[in-house]
């Protein structure tokens, strides 16, 4: 395109380090994930032999990885439904015009900007039965209240996913608000001379104009959702029992707990593969919008 | 005209019943957070929660100085995090300059590359990566956690950079060129100096996530310990609560305080930087 830069090595020195160290942080040990995939290798007993597929079909008959993918299933569909109805709620907020709104989209931005893992071992407190934070505003008004949170399976999976949501709902409705604002105002004052109330404006201006953003939001989220680890981790550590261990926390475990590296290398691979085929749609779907 | 004031009171109303709701989910846990770490251990343990403890005190600080190497771990963070900042940046702008400015196959499938590894997640590539730091001598030292904090930092850094040097006319360096301005004093005293609000806005947005960053230190290193790893690693006093909330929530608000200045300062820049990349902290 230009003349000016005519030596053909300047540019791959300058890409150089970059590229290095993607290469040696993901290439290769995607490489070795992949193998270790197609051997047992029990690092606690000494085993290392070559299986074949035998830990592809394991995975399915063991009972700790179906819950893991149940609770992560769970956990995505309630989380990514949440995110579209509550962040578009979000975003409505932060687009109305009042005193203090800078102030408030910079608090909003905060929850966004804290470790998950300070988010999370917090929560743990935060549900206790006796000392939380939960318990004690319901006690306020419910002075008889006694329930202990992340004992239950249903109740600590809804903790998992209400906090999820406190840590990650301001950022996607920023990115929502970023698309509202290419709104013109032009298109609401004709509406309202035509006689349309807020509600209506905002069923027929509004939402099919920003639907397409938030289709694309949400790709990157759900993929987000999906190898979320931060907060299972500090927050429940996948408990009561496995029932809320997502899959990245049930890798992590196999890997670096119980020493499974072939059976954890061959669900990270599964993983990976779920993943390829989400980006894969993030890209194809963000070509179609972008037309 | 009467109904009509009573509608636009029930509407400024309803306005500012969302609002607080919004500033109070998200501001009152972090003032929890709070005041359980001035509180002393009898109090925080106590029905109802108190909210404004009777005898605020810094002891679950002091044990943090005393016991728990706050200062050295808080010296580990800065050094990392710093050191990511600086050779991310400068690793970085020369790669976005080489993948705005020279057009060829080879450079354009290296920069698809870098930002397809954006989506890989950290725990398909853990377990090979540890031994492979383990074997190469890096596992569990400064200069092999800072390699793999800069690498997570990689994608969205040289993503934003490069759409911010495309977006620089070429005119004005082949103006620069006709002057007789090698390609270095192009590099700095053109296309640099034009950089700034965009490197200003990746380092922010860098400063946070490596702070954040949580799944590098857990798996890579051992003694070297950062401030958001300390948090879970906080040995249990004898207290019998199981959890030593006294000085995790000590701990907690040492990590946030720095993080909610920072975001109030730089609050335009954290938009900006999130519209542009669609960062995950």
């Amino acid at each position: 395109m230009s003349n000016i830069n005519r030596k053909k090595w300047i540019p791959w020195v300058m890409v150089l380090p970059v590229l290095l160290i993607r290469l040696f942080t993901t290439v290769y040990p995607i490489g070795m994930t992949f193998r270790n995939s197609l051997f047992s290798i029990k690092l606690l007993s000494g085993i290392n032999k070559f299986v074949g597929m035998r830990n592809y079909v394991d995975v399915f008959k063991d009972d700790k990885v179906i819950a893991s993918l149940t609770f992560t299933v769970i956990f995505v569909f309630f989380s990514m439904f949440f995110h579209i109805i509550l962040g578009i709620g979000l975003a409505l907020i932060l687009n109305m015009k009042f005193k203090g709104r800078r102030f408030l989209r910079t608090i909003v931005l905060i929850p966004w900007a804290m470790p998950s893992v300070v988010i999370g071992i917090a929560a743990r407190w935060a549900f206790n039965n006796d000392y939380g934070l939960i318990n004690d505003l319901i006690r306020r008004f419910v002075p008889t209240f006694n329930y202990s949170w992340l004992i239950h399976t249903s109740s600590a999976r809804f903790a998992v996913i209400a906090m999820d949501l406190w840590k990650d709902l301001p950022f996607f409705a920023i990115l929502i608000l970023s698309g509202m604002q290419f709104i013109s105002f032009e298109i609401y004052e004709a509406a309202r001379v035509d006689g349309a109330n807020g509600f209506q404006s905002f069923c027929r201006i509004t939402l099919p104009l920003i639907a397409k953003h938030v289709a694309t939001l949400c790709i990157p989220f759900t993929i987000w959702r999906m190898t979320s680890f931060d907060i299972v981790y500090s927050m429940t550590s996948g408990g009561p029992g496995e029932d809320t261990s997502l899959i990245a926390y049930r890798i992590s475990m196999e890997a670096f707990t119980n020493l499974n590296v072939g059976y954890a290398s061959c669900l990270a691979v599964m993983l990976f593969i779920v993943m390829a085929i989400f980006s894969f749609l993030n890209i194809r779907v963000s070509r179609r919008f972008s037309e | 005209m009467t109904k009509y004031k009573v509608y636009r009171a029930c509407k400024f109303m309803g306005k500012w019943i969302l609002v607080l709701m919004v500033a109070f989910v998200i501001l009152f846990p972090i003032f929890w957070i709070f005041i359980s770490s001035i509180t002393p251990e009898t109090e925080l343990f106590t029905k109802p929660i108190n909210y404004l403890p009777l005898h605020p005190t810094l002891a679950s600080y002091k044990y943090l100085i005393e016991n728990v190497g706050l200062f050295r771990k808080i010296g580990n963070t800065l050094i990392i995090v710093g050191s990511t900042i600086v050779f991310s940046t400068v690793f970085c702008l020369m790669a976005a300059y080489g993948f705005a400015r020279f057009r060829s196959k080879g450079i354009s499938l290296a920069f698809g590359f870098i930002i397809v590894t954006m989506l890989i997640p950290e725990i398909v590539t853990a377990r090979p990566l540890y031994e492979f730091m383990r074997k190469v001598k890096l596992y569990d030292t400064y200069l092999g956690l800072i390699i793999l904090y800069i690498s997570s930092v990689i994608p969205f850094t040289v993503l934003v950079l490069k759409n911010f040097v495309t977006e620089i006319p070429i005119s004005l360096e082949e103006a620069a060129a006709i002057d007789g301005a090698t390609f270095l004093q192009r590099f700095f005293m053109v296309v640099l100096p034009l950089m700034r609000p965009a490197v200003a806005t990746v380092c922010i947005i860098n400063f946070i996530s490596s702070l954040n960053n949580f799944f590098t230190p857990l798996y890579y290193s051992n003694n070297i310990q950062v401030l958001s790893v300390s948090i879970v690693m906080i040995p249990l006093k004898d207290n019998n609560y199981g959890l030593p909330w006294d000085l995790i929530s000590a701990m907690g608000w040492i990590i946030l305080l720095p993080i909610i200045i920072f975001v109030a300062i730089f609050e335009q820049q954290i938009m900006d930087g999130i519209m542009a990349g669609g960062v995950k902290a």
